[in-house]
């Protein structure tokens, strides 16, 4: 599996069913009872973090946690070699008679060091597995996801009742509906 | 199940809705700049050129041009560089700190805390770095390989504990700003019209789209940079403090310097927030964003940590006097009756006596009072460090050293212009990002339990 999350792109994908929202308690409602009726949610766009949504549609739990632990040990490796080879092997200097050794004195360093790779590390993976990059095209499908409406695109399936499917998400709160083929809109 | 909650206050007043949010918050940003805005930016432009002059001069001339000499041999310089490091914690403080605490008020007021994070660090910055006299030189704090001799930097030194602190602090506070701004430059994106703000915006939008897995995503890692940052920004000023307190100057060599500082800086930070904040609320029309809670909230804490700051120059008082060292007992009663006797008084009454009126809750509701005590505040923190800094200093251990310092005009340029340097950044930041985080604030409009 790469880094980059594929789910974030709209580009070579089926028809999508697009519903939009305007309340969030009606929102997850709808996503609830979409995805009981077993509809495979692609994704849901939101203006601000709607906490559940996630797990209602099946995002699994990010392993960003993880790399900014490795990333973190790696910054505090680099910076106990680097200190070590200047202090210890490199040039030992005499300050005030001090053992040349690790002393406790090592530890701001090491320590803002740490910080420093654990922050960027993970800054960099988010930004990657998130697709998060300069001069990326931004998929939108409503102008206004970014503002005041809560988008939930379904990706179309052969099997699927799309009529059924628009219905639902009509009868469940959604203000419009449409669909989303190559990147033209039409309203349903 | 999710209810509305009946009894707790809102945090956002005026029954607003997610695009009334959007409106009000971008629309400095989608208008022409007001004239409040253009007087403001010009006068910051005027200060600026002060720095630039007083800089210019400083290099040209030589550090002599400051009036500091053997033995205070720091003065204004780093006085300025510890009041605006500290000025620099309440950012990250309120993002990170009120994060892990799940203080939903800080919301509204945690996009500008960071923002003066970061400029107050730039400010900071200039201090030390300049000080060095020759500047082209600087990299030597780096532990970078060299030429004379493989010398490195020596990892004993407070000092250089600084330099890696302050500048993993600026970097991470950065970070961590624009990580938070995404989305918001995204809304931005989708409101402007012309061609050359669209490219802008929506390049540092970096494609933002508000999925569900990215905002999952989002939240973690806000939530593990906040508990990054909530250690670092206590270690940066521990190790400002430890510039001083490893040394063996009566006054400086105390244990209690690591807390003290830090509180000290939480302090002027909020002094330093109420008065950005106060003045944007009104000239920004955010009264319903930045509410008169938030104010209480921020006065509460500031009367907190203002006593937190007395206890210690009390303590330090005590422990000189408890200690039986006449050097440490000297000087403390030299503080606070020797020569420099008005800059220990105004110091104590600043930050120990005049923020015990949040005790009342007219004071603590009342914006222009708590504008007012937030620039006692920050003058009072300033004579904190110059009084910790020159008094300790100025009398030596040999009486033939003993001197009297006063700032020189280039000094005082300096200090003067660094608040150039600040405000001009907030005006540009004001002009074009939104100053209160959109994209939170429309979490929190519900007044959920």
């Amino acid at each position: 599996m790469g880094i980059l999350d594929k789910n974030l792109s709209l580009r070579n994908r089926n028809k999508i069913l697009v519903g939009v929202w305007e309340d969030e308690d009606a929102l997850i409602h709808a996503a609830d009872v979409l995805v009981h009726k077993g509809i495979n949610i692609h994704d849901i766009y939101t203006p601000y973090p709607v906490h559940g949504l996630d797990r209602i549609i099946g995002v699994k739990r990010s392993r960003l946690a993880r790399v900014a632990f490795l990333c973190g040990t790696t910054g505090l490796i680099l910076m106990v070699s680097m200190i070590y080879y200047m202090y210890v092997v490199d040039w030992p200097i005499n300050v005030g008679n001090k053992p040349v050794r690790f002393t406790p004195s090592w530890i701001p360093v090491m320590f803002e060091g740490t910080v420093l790779c654990t922050a960027f590390g993970m800054g960099f993976f988010f930004f990657w597995r998130n697709r998060l990059l300069h001069g990326v095209k931004n998929d939108l499908l409503d102008d206004r996801q970014t503002d005041d409406r809560m988008i939930v695109a379904i990706e179309t399936t052969e099997s699927m009742n799309q009529a059924e499917v628009i219905e639902m998400m009509k009868s469940n709160g959604a203000v419009e509906t449409r669909e989303y083929v190559n990147g033209v809109q039409t309203v349903i | 199940m999710i209810h509305d909650s009946l009894i707790r206050e809102r945090l956002v007043t005026g029954d607003k809705t997610a695009s009334d949010v959007t409106r009000d918050i971008s629309r400095p940003i989608l208008n022409q700049p007001t004239s409040a805005w253009k007087i403001g930016f010009t006068l910051s432009v005027v200060f600026l050129a002060i720095f630039v002059v007083s800089l210019f001069y400083t290099l040209w001339t030589g550090i002599g041009v400051w009036n500091i000499n053997k033995s205070v041999m720091w003065g204004w310089d780093i006085t300025n560089f510890v009041f605006w490091v500290g000025i620099g914690h309440a950012g990250t403080l309120i993002s990170a700190v009120l994060l892990l605490f799940r203080q939903k008020w800080r919301m509204s007021i945690n996009r500008s805390a960071e923002a003066m994070t970061i400029f107050a660090v730039i400010c900071a910055a200039m201090f030390p770095v300049f000080h060095m006299g020759r500047v082209w030189v600087g990299y030597w704090a780096l532990p970078l390989p060299n030429a004379f001799g493989s010398l490195w930097v020596n990892f004993n030194s407070p000092l250089l504990w600084d330099v890696f602190a302050i500048s993993t602090y600026f970097s991470v506070s950065l970070l961590f700003w624009y990580i938070g701004l995404i989305p918001d430059i995204a809304t931005i994106r989708d409101k402007v019209k012309t061609k050359t703000s669209k490219f802008w915006y929506g390049l540092f939008s970096m494609g933002w789209t508000g999925s569900t897995r990215s905002w999952a995503r989002y939240e973690l890692v806000s939530l593990i940079l906040a508990g990054l940052s909530t250690p670092l920004v206590l270690s940066v000023h521990t190790i400002v403090s430890t510039d001083f307190a490893t040394s063996v100057i009566p006054g400086w060599h105390t244990t209690i310097f690591p807390p003290y500082f830090v509180a000290g800086a939480i302090f002027s930070g909020f002094g330093m927030v109420a008065t950005l904040l106060i003045v944007a609320r009104k000239v920004m029309n955010y009264e319903n964003y930045i509410t008169i809670g938030h104010l209480e909230a921020m006065s509460k804490i500031i009367m907190v940590t203002g006593s937190i700051v007395g206890i210690a120059y009390i303590t330090e008082f005590f422990i000189a006097w408890y200690s039986g060292v006449e050097y440490e007992q000297y000087a403390f009663t030299n503080r606070m009756f020797g020569p420099y006797w008005w800059a220990y008084w105004s110091m104590m009454s600043c930050n120990l006596i005049a923020p015990q009126v949040f005790w009342m809750k007219w004071a603590r509701t009342t914006p222009w009072f708590i504008f007012t005590m937030s620039i006692v505040v920050n003058v009072g923190m300033w004579f904190e460090r110059f009084v910790i800094i020159v008094t300790s200093l100025h009398r030596d251990y040999l009486p033939s050293s003993w001197v009297m310092y006063s700032g020189s005009l280039t000094e005082i340029g300096l200090f003067l212009g660094t608040f150039g340097i600040f405000f001009t950044c907030f005006f540009l930041f004001a002009k074009f990002l939104p100053v209160i985080n959109m994209a939170e604030v429309k979490s929190i409009l519900r007044n959920r339990e």
